[in-house]
């Protein structure tokens, strides 16, 4: 009976100090600052050591970088259920572009407005800043970026005399050329992403600017020329069914698409800059023998537009040490990390004057190229809806794409739906 | 009641209470939360929650993706159960006949089953690769395009999941084939049955309990079924492999919809709890004629 009781007083006592230590740890003491990250891919990850750099200037700060899952579903899905349930376990977070508007909406993040310097935006692209931005305010800071490029194989091109295409038109008669002329049946002509996924909706977005319409207007509203979109997603399906485009394009994703043309199995392809990088890789097949240009557009003098993506770091609302928290994200989208990043991993800075950096443009040639088509770039639809947005556009896209619905009532059903769950939410 | 049996059966309470108890916070609250959510516009992160009553039903009733999505569910679990029955009957029948290397067989059989459902999936991507895959590299020039045709997809996402799931209905089946005494086959054989008559005279019909079994968790299974198309097709090409959890996955955290979802979900949970139901009243007729 004793042992017990003492067993229990003991209990109590180490409840007590557990539940003191939680009370006291973040008024003395080292600060810790944990940064919710997707792992980096590439040569080397060089965001340990940024870490540590940031722990150096800053003597009482620890930072705890810690992975995210690697989908990016689950990453949302993640900052959902731990934001939703008032988790302060996190200061500084990754987010993907797209769900800015939402998460500032929800009043997760930090407005960061009123910290910034006046000019201090003006270094990055228009379009990043663009996706950081929701109601007039700023909330997020570019990290990295990505565009829609053609890659094109330059030896192929080159072999039939011909340049780099200007509209669709013209690539589609390329195509038809050089397949010709080569005689190799397991050479495809253009290969891009039009699996049910995000992907698709970036590709489609892309046809439908081509096409001089979008998916959400300024107002909002969605579909404003329903005929001009069905025309783009029609436009679309004609690549698959006359062959310019494979079959299997309706279940290709980036790196399906990617690694196809990286065999030498295609003439052209729709991708993100990382690519770049895999085609000059030592053993690649098509090592030397690749280029971007912009996207084709519909018409002469028009070149299609790239739809623009990449990562950015907000500050998270329960943050405790919201100033040093926002300091962790200037240190890390400073041109010294953001210089580290594009050496040491294949992700493209949201700085413009990286581009023209020394150090980055004898290591990867088409950054001062990049700059320009990255300049170009859209984002896609900011708005707090996008993934309601995307979720229920994707099924009607990719049936109008392997045919078993018009493009026509593609277009109308997907608007249907989307009116009936916006009005719920506005 | 004598004050003994009083005793037991307030002993009885008391032992049943932590069950009780367990499975009331762990799966009736859950559940009539959900229900509750489902008669709810509720969208937390834009502050949108109110009352809707059947709003969501209604709007369920009509919605072509729903029916799509319970048509998809339904061809996906005929389709592999089926299958799954046939070919599992067929292995076990094999491995039983088999005078050697029935160790290895059935190490083999629990590797696919031991296996992580989005490990499978994955493996089944690469073999379904539109170029590069081995099957499609098998087949040269009659390549198919398994997981971006909308004819070819869902039966593709079939095949996958038959090839994970078969070894639990071969293994229950096997271990039930060792159960059956030699004597019998050999009465048979006396009386002159021949090969065909002793399957379908004696082996089916003593393995009619054990399949039953067999199947009814491997439908309750295939009506959850979630990694296997998430992973391989996302649902499409055009949404012809989203079955109802799909559905109910992407309108509650993805679009983050938790009322329109919760009813999607409750749909599943009434589908599965209506087969469950039909399935024990058939398991147990079958045990009082036996």
């Amino acid at each position: 009976m004793i042992a017990r009781r003492s067993a229990w007083a003991l209990g109590l006592v180490a409840w007590l100090l557990a539940l003191g230590g939680c009370g006291a740890g973040h008024e003395r003491g080292p600060v810790t600052l944990v940064f919710k990250y997707a792992r980096i891919l590439g040569n080397a990850d060089p965001l340990p050591e940024l870490l540590r750099a940031f722990e150096a200037a800053h003597p009482r700060v620890r930072v705890k970088g810690e992975a995210l899952p690697w989908a990016s579903d689950d990453q949302h899905q993640f900052y959902v259920i731990n934001l939703e349930g008032r988790s302060p376990g996190f200061d500084v977070m990754m987010l993907d572009c797209i769900w800015v508007p939402e998460f500032a909406r929800a009043g997760w993040l930090l407005d960061l407005t009123s910290q910034l310097g006046p000019d201090e935006l003006a270094p990055y692209f228009p379009s990043a800043v663009a996706s950081a931005t929701y109601d007039g305010r700023v909330w997020a800071l570019p990290w990295n970026f990505n565009v829609g490029l053609l890659y094109y194989r330059t030896d192929l091109l080159a072999k039939y005399g011909l340049r780099p295409p200007e509209t669709y038109e013209e690539m589609v008669e390329q195509i038809r050329r050089i397949r010709a002329g080569e005689r190799d049946p397991a050479l495809d002509g253009y290969v891009w992403q039009g699996k049910q996924y995000e992907g698709l909706v970036v590709n489609v977005l892309e046809a439908f600017w081509a096409n001089d319409t979008t998916l959400m207007a300024e107002n909002e509203s969605v579909f404003p020329e329903p005929a001009r979109a069905a025309d783009a997603l029609k436009f679309l399906r004609g690549l698959i069914t006359t062959g310019v485009s494979p079959a299997w394009t309706t279940a290709a994703d980036e790196e399906l698409s990617r690694r196809a043309f990286g065999d030498g199995h295609a003439i052209f392809l729709r991708n993100w800059p990382y690519a770049m990088d895999l085609f000059e890789a030592p053993g690649s097949a098509v090592r030397g023998k690749v280029a971007f240009a912009p996207l084709p557009g519909r018409v002469r003098g028009a070149p299609g537009v790239g739809s623009t993506g990449g990562a950015h770091l907000g500050v998270s609302a329960r943050s405790r040490y919201p100033e040093l928290a926002l300091a962790l994200a200037r240190h890390l989208t400073s041109e010294r990390a953001q210089r580290a990043i594009a050496l040491g991993a294949a992700l493209s800075p949201t700085r413009q004057a990286l581009y023209r950096d020394r150090d980055l443009v004898r290591e990867r040639p088409a950054m001062p190229r990049l700059q320009a088509l990255a300049l170009a770039g859209r984002p896609r639809p900011v708005t707090p809806y996008y993934l309601l947005l995307s979720a229920t556009v994707q099924p009607e896209f990719s049936a109008a794409l392997v045919g078993v619905k018009s493009p026509e009532r593609a277009i109308a059903d997907a608007g249907a739906r989307l009116a009936y769950f916006l009005q719920a939410v506005r | 009641m004598t004050g003994r049996e009083a005793a037991a059966q307030r002993r009885a309470l008391v032992c049943v209470a932590p069950t009780v108890v367990a499975l009331g916070a762990l799966t009736v609250y859950p559940g009539i939360w959900v229900l509750w959510l489902s008669l709810q516009r509720r969208i937390p992160i834009f502050d949108v929650s109110r009352f809707a009553g059947f709003e969501n039903y209604a709007f369920l009733a009509i919605d072509p993706r729903f029916w799509s999505a319970a048509r998809t569910t339904a061809v996906f679990t005929l389709g592999s159960v089926a299958l799954e029955v046939v070919l599992g009957v067929a292995v076990a029948l094999a491995i039983h006949a088999q005078a050697r290397g029935r160790k290895v067989a059935l190490s083999l059989l629990l590797l696919a089953w031991a296996m992580p459902a989005v490990v499978g999936a994955k493996l089944f991507e690469w073999l379904y690769h539109p170029s590069a895959g081995l099957i499609n590299v098998a087949l040269g020039r009659h390549a198919i395009n398994w997981l971006g045709d909308p004819g070819v997809a869902l039966p593709a996402v079939i095949l996958a999941d038959v090839w994970r799931t078969m070894p639990f209905v071969a293994i229950l089946c096997y271990a039930r084939l060792l159960a059956i005494p030699a004597d019998v086959y050999e009465a048979a054989q006396v009386d002159g049955a021949g090969r065909l008559a002793t399957l379908t005279r004696i082996t089916l019909p003593l393995l009619g309990r054990i399949l039953l079994l067999a199947v009814l968790f491997r439908t309750l299974d295939a009506l959850r079924a979630f990694d296997i198309m998430f992973v391989l097709t996302g649902g499409g090409p055009a949404g012809t492999t989203e079955t109802l959890t799909v559905y109910a996955y992407r309108a509650l955290f993805q679009t983050l919809q938790l009322g329109f979802g919760s009813a999607v979900s409750v749909v599943v949970f009434a589908l599965v709890m209506a087969v469950a139901w039909a399935y024990l009243r058939l398991l147990r007729t079958n045990t009082v004629a036996a």
